[in-house]
């Protein structure tokens, strides 16, 4: 049973709208953007509810929905709301808080979802770019999952998809200080 | 020898789809006087016309007999054809056989087909015998009379006499306003409406062209279109009007206090009182189930501080007369009791109210003086539980129909909440929101975002205490899951039901009227504002519930439609009415007794020629006649006809099959 009272103590709504830009009370849940989305399917609460329960506030249910890690950020749904709601950086937003508050979904999916922005982000740091090879075999290591998707890598190969090698981009070193100043900026924050 | 022209109408797919049209033709064309036979998709068209026009001419037409739709619905419409070809447009006859056979006979065309032939040779029959008929012209009385002083029956008294035409404004409370004078501000531009209502009210008692009748009911209204005559009760209101001032003195010193149904019963008034400050007319009236004076003889000191000797202790009860030619019905509406609701405790919660008590609570002009505050402990509340179509849309315990005003004055409430109670916070329970009209949606969203009321979709299932709170549970159905909410407040949009007094004063007027009591349009699209009664029309709430705009609206058309009846000294009327030949009439005056329109008077002729002796036989009053038929069907000696359907038209008719 949810219980609801004064909406004043309602810190959800306002620290979502807050970091995402986005107005959540726009929302006047038609679920164009469900409909919309590719990954809906696949979430526990689809974009229309996560809209609905921030506007209730409710922050645990918000906090731990998968909904967010799902999210591809692919902005169809911004990208057809009547209310024009910016969908994908309210889902941002929730992951960026969530994190914060230290509210962590615990489900192998979203785990695997999270490395995989660890890996990503680690490879940015490093190379300033992306480098498909070692994201994809980092992934299979640290999720435990060695021959996913291998089958896919002779052909991907081949046609040169995927490099074998990076080049590492020119501007490494202002890449990694833009990194620092991220960080220093989250201490701040805390 | 007769010559008959038959035009069979398709209808679009309307008949023809479940009758065979070209056969009907054929069938007709096989009767002897028939001379002419067509189809046509629409006979009502202009083409349509215009081969009815062409035939009465070309074929030297003596009839027409149209088979179409029902003679409602277009028989003025050809009548007019042949009067344009120069034919008496009683030569006419309509065959329906749209609703009397292709609508009803849908699943055997062959029997619809035999039946539709039938009509026509019934028809053609009948209109062999036809007469030419000619309009009755009578006298116009260029008074209205407005029933009903809320917003409707002003907008219409106004509009009216605005046309220089005399209106007799009857209004059943102390005091014009109605049900608008009780509101704090108006979706969805918040106008003040008070603001915008009391100078209208000022209006109408100032007008020239306007008799203001408050505290008075209709009692009769007997005659027709352009003249009927009216009988009024004025109630006996214990103050001469003409000499009190509106002081205030009797209603200041006044002991006996009653709750005040202008606030909806939160506060108390006086016996002796005006409904509100603003009220027009500004004249107090005595209570007479309160008034100790008037129950039990002691008291009177309204009579004593009164320094103009207004109170008349022995008032009693005035009926006045009105001669009037038209009849405008705003007689508004009543809220839906929610007692039924009995799992959300209504009558066990005090901090329970409908939305006409949120409504008198955050006017400036309210027992609270603007400010909601809980019933039980008259604190202040922030967090309000609104919860809509209480009653409507429910079957089980109130009403089938949406109200339709509720979603926008519950969207209202949440907006004066955040308005007066700073900190305060709106939830709405809802089943749908219908804001269909001007500014309505954008209204919606002003709630939603600017004042963020919480929307919850569902119906509340149970409200229960919980400390000084109500707990207020329902599903949220956009997300699934059961919410409860902890309310300081709850507010039900209570559904519209019609004025309680409608039946009683439809059939009154002889109106119709529907299953929950509204009064009923001559037809729900294109005559909406019309009754079947000729010359009596409604505005507002009591056919229907609608919102201020279309109210007004309404009322307006209202005057307009009254000032059409006005436009000439005289009125036409359809010739169809009763005669009677003296020569036959026995003076048994049965005739008299069934006349449902009082058309029948009796006079006194002599018993032969030259002879003095005198014998009494019926009279009929062509203005008043409405040719029902009545006293043919009870004349023993068969004196007396009634022009179109007359004896021969009809046993032509019955031959004919």
């Amino acid at each position: 049973m949810i219980t609801l009272g004064l909406q004043e103590k309602n810190t959800l709504l306002t620290d979502v709208n807050k970091r995402s830009g986005a107005n959540v009370l726009e929302c006047y849940q038609c679920g164009k953007c469900v409909s919309t989305c590719p990954v809906s399917n696949f979430m526990d609460f689809p974009p229309r509810e996560i809209m609905q329960m921030v506007k209730l506030g409710l922050k645990e249910q918000v906090y731990l929905a998968n909904s967010t890690w799902f999210c591809l950020t692919c902005s169809a749904c911004s990208g057809r709301c009547p209310r024009e709601i910016e969908i994908p950086a309210v889902m941002e937003a929730i992951r960026h808080l969530a994190l914060e508050e230290n509210y962590t979904n615990k489900s192998a999916k979203v785990k695997a979802i999270r490395k995989f922005h660890d890996i990503f982000l680690d490879m940015i740091r490093r190379y300033g770019r992306s480098y498909e090879l070692r994201l994809m075999v980092e992934h299979n290591i640290r999720t435990r999952d060695l021959f996913k998707d291998v089958m896919l890598a002779p052909t991907a190969l081949l046609k040169g998809k995927i490099p074998l090698l990076v080049k590492p981009v020119k501007s490494a070193k202002a890449i990694r200080r833009m990194f620092k100043m991220a960080e220093k900026l989250e201490q701040k924050h805390k | 020898m007769a010559r008959v022209g038959v035009f069979v109408c398709f209808c679009g797919a309307n008949i023809a789809d479940f009758v065979d049209v070209p056969a009907v033709v054929e069938e007709a064309k096989r009767i002897r006087e028939v001379k002419f036979a067509i189809d046509y998709k629409y006979m009502c068209s202009d083409p349509g016309q215009q081969q009815i026009r062409d035939a009465i001419v070309q074929h030297r037409l003596t009839s027409i007999v149209v088979a179409a739709c029902s003679p409602r619905m277009h028989e003025k419409t050809f009548r007019k054809a042949l009067s344009d070809a120069g034919m008496n447009p009683y030569l006419l006859e309509v065959a329906n056989i749209r609703e009397h056979s292709s609508w009803v006979h849908q699943k055997d065309k062959k029997a619809a087909t035999a039946k539709a032939a039938d009509l026509v040779r019934m028809a053609v029959a009948k209109s062999i015998a036809n007469e030419q008929l000619h309009e009755i012209s009578v006298p116009v009385t260029k008074r209205a009379l407005v029933i009903g002083g809320g917003i409707a029956g002003i907008q219409a008294a106004l509009d009216i006499a605005d046309a220089r035409i005399p209106v007799v404004l009857v209004e059943k409370s102390p005091s014009i306003g109605g049900k608008m004078a009780q509101l704090d501000e108006t979706f969805p531009t918040l106008d003040c409406s008070q603001c915008i209502l009391t100078p209208k009210m000022v209006d109408v008692a100032s007008h020239p062209y306007i008799e203001l009748i408050p505290y008075a009911e209709v009692l009769e209204l007997d005659g027709f279109v352009g003249n009927y005559k009216a009988k009024i009760k004025k109630k006996a209101s214990y103050v001469n009007f003409k000499t009190c001032t509106g002081c205030g003195a009797c209603w200041q010193k006044c002991p006996v206090k009653v709750p005040n149904e202008y606030n909806m019963g939160i506060d108390k008034r006086k016996a002796i009182y005006t409904p509100f400050p603003q009220a027009v007319p500004n004249k107090p009236v005595i209570d007479a189930r309160y008034c100790t004076m008037l129950t039990k003889g002691k008291c009177g000191i309204c009579s004593k501080v009164c320094e103009k000797g207004s109170i008349d202790y022995k008032m009693q009860d005035e009926i006045i007369e009105r001669e009037i030619g038209a009849v405008v019905v705003a007689t508004g509406y009543d809220l839906w009791d929610p007692k039924p609701y009995e799992e959300y405790g209504v009558g066990r919660f005090k901090d329970i109210i409908t939305s006409l008590e949120f409504e008198r609570m955050v006017s400036a002009n309210g027992p609270t003086n603007g400010v909601p505050v809980r019933p039980s402990d008259g604190k202040v509340p922030k967090n309000v539980v609104f919860i809509k179509c209480i009653g409507s849309r429910d079957e089980a315990k109130g009403i089938e129909y949406c109200s339709k005003i509720c979603c926008m004055y519950t969207t209202k409430h949440t907006i004066l909440l955040h308005h007066k109670v700073h900190g305060s916070h709106s939830y709405v329970f809802y089943m749908d929101i219908r804001a269909a009209g001007k500014g309505y949606e954008e209204f919606v969203k002003k709630a939603q975002v600017d004042t963020g009321a919480t929307y919850l979709r569902g119906r509340v299932s149970k409200i229960y205490k919980k400390g000084d709170k109500l707990m207020v549970r329902g599903e949220d159905a956009q997300i699934g899951q059961v919410v409860e909410v902890e309310a300081d407040l709850v507010v039900l949009a209570t559904a519209v039901v019609p004025n309680k007094d409608n039946p009683d004063l439809a059939r009154l007027l002889g109106v119709s009227y529907d299953k929950y009591g509204y009064m009923s349009e001559a037809h729900p699209k294109l005559r909406p504002v019309e009754t079947a009664k000729a010359g009596i029309f409604l505005a507002g709430c009591t056919q229907a519930p609608k919102d201020i705009p279309d109210t007004v609206a309404q009322a307006s058309a209202c005057a307009a439609k009254v000032c059409g009846i006005f436009a000439g000294d005289t009125m036409k009327k359809d010739p169809m009415i009763s005669t009677v030949n003296k020569e036959f009439c026995s003076g048994c005056q049965n005739c008299v007794t069934v006349c449902p329109y009082g058309a029948i008077v009796t006079e006194e002729v002599p018993m032969g020629h030259g002879s003095k002796e005198m014998r009494t036989v019926a009279k009929i009053n062509e203005g008043v006649c409405q040719g029902c038929g009545s006293c043919v069907a009870v004349c023993r000696s068969m004196a007396i006809s009634l022009a179109g359907f007359t004896d021969p038209q009809i046993i032509n008719e019955i031959v004919s099959i």
